[in-house]
């Protein structure tokens, strides 16, 4: 066997890898928000302070583009358990 | 969770991504636990990363209407709903392919 670390030892890296992935995760979708409500809002440079209609689009697209991550991901998860279905069938 | 992308165990390329795979779920009985632990991790990576490129292209091609307010269009729903459908399909075509055409190249 190769249980030299014992199985809780595992499951702590396994733990630990899982939570760095997710603040990744995080991190990644956030920076995506930030660049998509950027380049959709803000052209006018006339300012250095967003104005009413750039803030107001600003919060549309960060609420709109939440709704839009979720429902991708919904999808996402049912055409992934079917793709495994198929796979699970296949395997056999 | 997302297992199901790269091969969940199954050795058939149909439905794998990267051809010449990472062997995701065979033999994992027998494996090493740090290449477990290490396949794993490779595994999540490329999920993460298909479904991020995956909100991309669908935002880009779907989001019509950008914020004359906050809720998606009935439109823009159906939309990403087909985006998703296709690009898997997109992907298991080009999986197909190109598992043949390797076959055929041997």
């Amino acid at each position: 066997m190769y249980n030299n670390y014992g199985a809780s030892y595992q499951e702590q890296r396994l733990q630990q890898m899982m939570e760095q992935k997710q603040l990744k995760d995080f991190m990644r979708m956030y920076s995506n928000l930030v660049s998509r409500c950027f380049d959709d809002c803000v052209s006018d440079f006339t300012s250095n302070t967003l104005g009413d209609k750039e803030l107001t689009c600003v919060t549309r697209c960060t609420l709109k583009n939440m709704k839009l991550n979720e429902r991708i991901g919904q999808r996402f998860a049912e055409e992934n358990a079917k793709l495994m279905e198929d796979q699970a069938k296949m395997g056999r | 969770m997302f297992g199901g992308v790269f091969g969940g165990g199954s050795q058939k390329p149909v439905g794998q991504m990267a051809p010449g795979g990472m062997g995701g779920g065979m033999g994992q009985a027998q494996m090493d636990p740090n290449a477990q632990l290490a396949a794993a991790e490779q595994e999540m990576e490329m999920v993460t990363d298909m479904f991020a490129r995956l909100g991309d292209l669908c935002y880009r091609k779907c989001l019509i209407q950008r914020y004359s307010d906050e809720e998606l269009t009935k439109a823009e729903s159906v939309c990403t709903d087909r985006c998703v459908a296709k690009y898997f399909q997109v992907n298991r075509e080009v999986s197909e392919k190109l598992a043949k055409l390797s076959q055929t190249n041997q």
